[in-house]
C-alpha cells in the first residue's frame, strides 16, 4: 500500500513536531524532541531503539495515553491533540487497541469477561457483547478457556486474551509494547503470527521492541534515539517467511 | 457504561475480596445495627407512653385556672388567687356547641373508712359525665347521677382496688363510706384499669365536685374537662369555650389545652429523645465510614494497573470515578442491610427476653438507615474514587 | 527482639503508609473522643444536679401533705388536698423534736402581681424568716422577711432577681409597693440571682409572710414544711420524730409523707450516673468498629508485606517475634489513636464548659480509663488474627512470589 501523492488519500496517522518533556527533580528530560512521521492505514511498523530513546513515550502519545507538550497529532484527518479527555477516551475506545508486555488482564475476571471489558466500558448492550466475545474466543482458540481466570491460563493464552480484548472493538490500529517480552520463544512466535494476521486483515500495527528479529519482520522500521526518529526505513519484512 | 454493568463490575470487585469486604461492611453493619436497635427501643417507649396516655379518653379538652400552665407542663393544681374556675363556669360551658359533657374536677388525698377499715386514697370530685373523660367503665351499679352540681347528693363511686380493700369480696352497693369526715353512699364500682406511669388508677373514689370542694376546703376547681363530639372541630370547640369563659372572667386568666396538643408535645419530646439516641449510634456509623475510606484507598493503590488499563481501554475518567464510588456504595448498602437484620434480630430478642421493655422497629428508620448508608458510601468513596480517576494512565500501567 | 526495636519496627511500618495510619488513628480517635466528651457532659449534668440539690441545704427533710397506701406518686400527693390541713401550728410543733434544728413552713400558689399598670402572673411563696437559711439563699438588696410570729405577718415582700427586672425595669425596687389581689406589699428585699434552681426558679418568685399567703389563697394548709436536721446523723431520727408529731396532731392519721433530701439526691445521682454510663456504652460501640478496621487493615498489611516477613524469617526471626511485631503495630496504632481521641475529647469538654459555664463538664477518670483501655484492648484483640497470619507464613512461599 504505497503512500499516495499530494492531495490524494490522507495518511491515517500524522505526527508533526511532537515534543514531550518530563521534569524529574531538577533535571529536564526530552523524551520526544520534534518527531515527524506519517503512517498510512494498514502499515506494519516496528519501533526500535535503546532504552530511554522515547519509543514507549511515542507509543503512549500515539495511543492518546499521553499528551504532547508541543506539536500536532492528526488521526484519520482529525487533530486529536486538542481533544478533551473524554473525547480522547472515546477515540481510545473505538479506534485504538493496546497490547502490553505484562498483559494487564484483570485478575478477578474470567477470560470472556476480560475480552468483553472494552465493550462494557463503551456501553454496548449484553446481547451484542456476547456475540462478539464468542466470535473472539473462537477466533483466538480460547473457547474452552472462556470461564477461566488469568491465574489459570498459560502465558500464551493470557496474551491471546489480551489481543482478543484489544481487537474486539475493531480498532483502526494496534499498538503493541514488547508483546513477547514475557513469553518464551515458541509462544512469542505464535503471538507475533496472530498480530500479523490481524495486520493482513487491514489493521495498522505498531510494535515497540528491542528484539532485532521481531523488529526485522515489520515492513517499516523506525529507529529512535534521544527522543527523535533517526532512521525511517522500508524493509523487506519477513511477514510470510515463517511457516 | 450501562448502569447494570457498572453495578456488576462493582459487585465483582467487592466479592473477589471476601474477607476484606466482609470486615468493611461489618463496620457499617455494627453502626446500623446499633442505630436500629436503639431507635427500636425508643420507638417502643414512644408507643408505650402514648398508649398509656390513652387511658384518658379522646376528644377531651382540659381547662385550668391561671396562665402558668400555659408556659408548658400539665396544670400543677397549685392554689391560685387568680380568679378560680367555678361550678358556674362549668355550667356555662355546657352551652358551647359541640360539647357533649362538662366535668368540673377537683382532686385530693383523703382517708376512706368503711367497716372498720381505713385507707388513704385519692378522691376525685367530678360530675356524671366523667366516665368518657377518664376512659372508665362501671362494673357494678352506676356512676354519679346527673344532677345539679350544688345539690349533688353524697354518692360515691369506688375504684376496683379501693372497693376490695374496704369491702373485700362483698357487695359494696348501698354501703356507707366515710371520706374526709363526710359520709357517702356507694352507688357504683368501676372496672379495674391498672397502672399509669406508676399510679394505681384503681385506688380512687369519685364523688360530686361540690362535695369534694367542701372536703378539701377549696373555692375553685382544679380543672374543667370538656368532652366534645368526635366530628366536631377541636379548634372550634376550644375557641368557643375560651370565648365563654373570657366573657365570664373578663380576661383570659385560664389555660385551655386540647388533648391533641398535649399528646403532640409529648410525642415531640419522645421523638427528640429517640433522635438523640440514634445520633449516639451514628458515631459508630461515622467510624464505619472511615473504614470505607481506608479500605477503598488501599484498593485504589493496589489496583493502579487495573485503573491504567481501564483508561487505556477508553474508559472516561468519570466512569472510573463512578466505578469506585459504586464499590463504596455497594459495601455501605450491603453493610446496612446486614445491620438492619442484626438490629432487628436483637430487638426481637430483647422483646422475648424482657417483655417489660417495649420494642418496636420503625419502618421509617429502617429505610432512612439504608438510604443514609448509600449516602455514607458515596461520601466515603469520594476521596479514593477521585484519586483513582485522576491517575496518570502511563504511570499506572508502568507500576507492575 | 528488644522492645525498643519492636516499637521502632512498628513505628517504621506505620510511617511507611501515612494515609492508612492516619485513617486508622482517626477511627480510634473518634470513638475515644466521643466517650470522653459524652461522659464529660453526663457527669457535668450529674454534678450540676447534685450541687444544686446541696445548695438547697443539706440535712434537709421535706414534709408533704398527702399519702397513699399504695405508695407511689399520684396527683393527690403533689397538691395539698386533705381534709386535715397541714398547718402552721403543725410546723411550729415540729420545733419540739430534738433532732430538728430549724423548720421553714412553705405555701405556694399562683397569683397576679401588679405594679402601677404592669400585670404579671407569678408564683407566690408564703414563707418565714427561716426560709432563706434553710434554702441557703442570698440577698442582693435589702433584707429577707423579718423573724416574727408565724401566725402574724407584715405586708412585706421579697422578690427574685428576674421578677425585679420585670416589675421594676427602670427604677429601684426597694420600698415600692406590689399589689396582689386586694393587698399591697412593700418590697423590702431582692434575692441574688441564682440561675435556674431545680423545680422552683427562685429568680421569678415573690415571697411574702406565710399567714398572708394562706389568706390570699384562702386555705389553711401548707404546701410543704422544710425541716433541717441538726446534723447528718440526726436525719433518720428527725424523720421519725416529725412523722410521729404530725400523726399525733392529726388524730393518729398518717396523712403526710416525709422525704429526706438525701434520698432524692441519691435517686438523681444514680439516675444520671446510669444515664452517663449508658451513653458512654453506646459511644463505645464505635471502638469495636474501629477495632474491626484495625483487623482489616492489618490483614491487608500482612498480605502486602509477605516478602518482608519471609525475609525476616529467613534472617532468623521466630514466629513469636513476628507475632509480637505485628501486635505491637496494632497496639501502637490503637494507642496513638486513643490518645489523639483523648485530646479531642478534652477539647470537646472544654467547649461544653465554655458554652455552658454552669455545667462542670469534666470527663470522669473511670470513663477516661475505660475509653483508653477499651481502645487499646480492641486494637490488640483485633490485631491477633493478622499477627497470627503473619507468624504462620511459609517463608519459602513468601519469598518465592516476586
Amino acid at each position: 500500500m504505497a503512500a499516495a501523492g499530494a492531495g490524494a488519500v490522507q495518511a491515517q496517522i500524522e505526527l508533526q513536531g511532537i515534543e514531550r518533556v518530563f521534569h524529574l527533580g531538577d533535571s529536564v528530560v526530552h523524551a520526544l524532541a520534534g518527531v515527524d512521521v506519517r503512517i498510512e492505514a494498514g502499515e506494519y511498523i516496528s519501533v526500535m531503539g535503546p532504552s530511554g530513546s522515547g519509543k514507549s513515550t511515542l507509543l503512549n502519545v500515539l495511543g492518546l495515553l499521553d499528551r504532547p507538550d508541543a506539536g500536532h497529532y492528526r488521526l484519520e484527518g482529525r487533530d486529536v491533540t486538542t481533544l478533551s479527555a473524554d473525547e480522547q477516551a472515546r477515540v481510545r475506545s473505538h479506534r485504538i487497541g493496546f497490547v502490553f508486555q505484562s498483559f494487564h488482564l484483570v485478575p478477578r475476571l474470567t477470560a470472556a469477561e476480560n475480552i468483553a471489558l472494552p465493550m462494557v466500558l463503551a456501553g454496548l448492550p449484553p446481547r451484542e457483547r456476547e456475540l462478539r466475545v464468542r466470535q473472539a474466543l473462537a477466533g483466538f482458540g480460547l473457547a474452552d478457556r472462556a470461564g477461566h481466570r488469568p491465574d489459570e491460563l498459560s502465558g500464551g493464552q493470557r496474551q491471546r486474551v489480551a489481543i482478543a480484548r484489544a481487537t474486539v472493538m475493531r480498532p483502526a490500529m494496534l499498538l503493541a509494547d514488547e508483546p513477547t517480552g514475557n513469553l518464551d520463544r515458541a509462544t512469542g512466535d505464535e503471538v507475533v503470527r496472530l498480530l500479523e494476521q490481524l495486520n493482513a486483515a487491514g489493521v495498522t500495527l505498531l510494535v515497540v521492541t528491542h528484539d532485532a528479529a521481531l523488529g526485522a519482520r515489520a515492513r517499516r522500521c523506525l529507529r529512535m534515539e534521544d527522543g527523535a526518529i533517526c532512521r525511517d526505513e522500508r524493509q523487506q519484512g519477513a511477514a510470510h517467511a515463517l511457516g | 457504561m450501562i448502569a447494570a454493568d457498572a453495578l456488576r463490575f462493582a459487585w465483582r470487585s467487592v466479592s473477589s475480596q471476601r474477607m476484606r469486604s466482609l470486615l468493611t461492611l461489618g463496620g457499617i453493619a455494627v453502626g446500623i445495627a446499633a442505630v436500629i436497635l436503639l431507635t427500636s427501643i425508643g420507638e417502643g417507649i414512644h408507643r408505650f407512653v402514648l398508649g398509656e396516655f390513652s387511658q384518658f379518653g379522646t376528644h377531651v379538652i382540659g381547662i385550668s385556672p391561671g396562665r402558668i400552665a400555659a408556659r408548658g407542663g400539665p396544670p400543677s393544681g397549685l392554689p391560685t388567687s387568680v380568679r378560680p374556675l367555678t361550678l358556674d363556669d362549668a355550667q356555662a360551658l355546657q352551652r358551647v356547641p359541640g360539647v357533649v359533657g362538662v366535668v368540673p374536677t377537683v382532686w385530693g388525698n383523703a382517708e376512706a373508712a368503711a367497716r372498720g377499715r381505713v385507707r388513704r386514697t385519692v378522691v376525685y370530685g367530678v360530675s356524671s359525665g366523667a366516665l368518657p373523660v377518664f376512659n372508665m367503665q362501671v362494673a357494678v351499679g352506676q356512676f354519679l347521677p346527673g344532677e345539679g352540681a350544688e345539690e349533688a347528693r353524697n354518692f360515691v363511686v369506688l375504684g376496683a382496688k379501693l372497693k376490695n380493700e374496704l369491702f373485700g369480696a362483698d357487695n359494696a352497693l348501698g354501703e356507707r363510706v366515710r371520706l374526709g369526715g363526710q359520709s357517702f353512699r356507694v352507688v357504683g364500682v368501676l372496672s379495674p384499669k391498672g397502672q399509669f406511669l406508676g399510679m394505681d388508677l384503681d385506688d380512687t373514689a369519685f364523688v360530686p365536685a361540690a362535695r369534694a370542694m367542701e372536703m378539701f376546703n377549696r373555692d375553685g376547681l382544679t380543672e374543667i374537662h370538656l368532652t366534645h363530639a368526635p366530628q366536631a372541630s377541636v379548634q372550634a370547640v376550644a375557641a368557643a369555650a375560651e370565648a365563654v369563659l373570657k366573657a365570664r372572667h373578663g380576661r383570659a386568666d385560664f389555660t385551655i389545652v386540647t388533648q391533641q396538643e398535649m399528646l403532640s408535645t409529648l410525642s415531640n419530646i419522645l421523638d427528640v429523645l429517640t433522635m438523640a439516641v440514634a445520633a449516639l449510634g451514628s458515631i459508630s456509623l461515622l467510624v464505619g465510614a472511615v473504614g470505607i475510606v481506608t479500605i477503598m484507598s488501599i484498593a485504589v493503590a493496589e489496583r493502579r494497573a487495573e485503573i491504567g488499563l481501564l483508561l487505556a481501554l477508553g474508559a472516561r475518567r468519570r466512569t472510573v470515578l463512578r466505578l469506585f464510588l459504586g464499590e463504596a456504595v455497594v459495601l455501605a448498602v450491603l453493610g446496612s442491610l446486614l445491620g438492619v437484620a442484626i438490629g432487628f434480630g436483637l430487638a426481637q430478642l430483647i422483646r422475648l427476653a424482657l417483655p417489660a421493655l417495649p420494642v418496636s422497629t420503625p419502618l421509617l428508620y429502617v429505610m432512612l438507615a439504608v438510604a443514609s448508608s448509600a449516602l455514607i458510601g458515596l461520601l466515603a468513596g469520594v476521596l479514593p474514587a477521585r484519586r483513582a480517576a485522576h491517575l496518570d494512565p502511563v504511570d499506572a500501567l508502568r507500576a507492575e | 527482639m528488644r522492645s525498643a526495636d519492636l516499637l521502632g519496627f512498628a513505628v517504621g511500618a506505620a510511617r511507611g503508609n501515612r494515609l492508612r495510619t492516619a485513617l486508622l488513628m482517626l477511627a480510634m480517635a473518634i470513638g475515644v473522643a466521643a466517650v470522653v466528651t459524652l461522659t464529660a457532659l453526663g457527669d457535668g449534668a450529674r454534678r450540676y444536679v447534685v450541687r444544686e440539690f446541696s445548695a438547697i441545704g443539706s440535712n434537709l427533710l421535706i414534709v408533704l401533705p398527702g399519702r397513699t397506701a399504695t405508695g407511689g406518686i399520684n396527683p393527690g400527693s403533689f397538691v395539698s388536698g386533705t381534709p386535715r390541713d397541714l398547718t402552721v401550728d403543725d410546723a411550729q410543733a415540729l420545733l419540739r423534736a430534738p433532732a430538728v434544728q430549724r423548720v421553714a413552713p412553705l405555701t405556694v400558689g399562683t397569683s397576679e402581681l401588679s405594679v402601677g399598670g404592669r400585670l404579671r402572673e407569678g408564683m407566690v411563696i408564703g414563707a418565714t424568716a427561716e426560709f432563706i437559711d434553710v434554702r441557703q439563699l442570698r440577698m442582693a438588696q435589702g433584707r429577707f422577711l423579718p423573724a416574727q410570729d408565724w401566725n402574724r405577718g407584715k405586708q412585706v415582700m421579697v422578690i427574685g432577681a428576674k421578677l425585679r427586672n420585670e416589675l421594676f425595669p427602670n427604677e429601684a425596687a426597694l420600698g415600692q409597693f406590689v399589689r396582689v389581689g386586694d393587698r399591697r406589699f412593700r418590697v423590702i428585699g431582692v434575692l441574688a440571682p441564682t440561675g435556674s434552681g431545680l423545680g422552683m426558679n427562685t429568680d421569678e418568685l415573690a415571697i411574702v409572710p406565710v399567714p398572708l399567703a394562706l389568706a390570699m389563697f384562702n386555705t389553711n394548709s401548707l404546701f410543704r414544711i422544710l425541716v433541717e436536721a441538726r446534723n447528718r446523723d440526726a436525719i433518720e431520727p428527725a424523720r421519725r420524730q416529725v412523722s410521729e408529731i404530725i400523726k399525733a396532731r392529726h388524730d393518729g392519721e398518717e396523712d403526710v409523707t416525709v422525704i429526706t433530701q438525701d434520698a432524692m439526691l441519691a435517686t438523681f445521682d444514680r439516675l444520671l450516673g446510669t444515664l452517663t454510663l449508658g451513653v458512654a456504652g453506646i459511644a463505645a460501640i464505635s471502638l469495636a468498629v474501629a477495632g474491626i478496621l484495625v483487623m482489616n487493615v492489618m490483614l491487608v498489611s500482612v498480605a502486602q508485606r509477605r516478602s518482608e516477613i519471609g525475609l525476616l524469617k529467613a534472617l532468623g526471626a521466630s514466629n513469636g517475634t513476628i507475632r509480637m511485631a505485628f501486635l505491637a503495630e496494632a497496639a501502637l496504632l490503637s494507642a496513638a489513636g486513643a490518645l489523639a481521641g483523648y485530646a479531642l475529647g478534652l477539647a470537646g469538654a472544654a467547649l461544653i464548659r465554655a458554652l455552658y459555664p454552669q455545667f462542670p463538664a469534666y470527663p470522669p477518670d473511670w470513663a477516661v480509663l475505660a475509653g483508653l483501655g477499651t481502645a487499646l484492648g480492641t486494637g490488640l484483640l483485633f490485631g491477633v488474627l493478622p499477627a497470627r497470619n503473619a507468624a504462620r507464613l511459609d517463608p519459602v512461599a513468601a519469598l518465592a512470589r516476586r
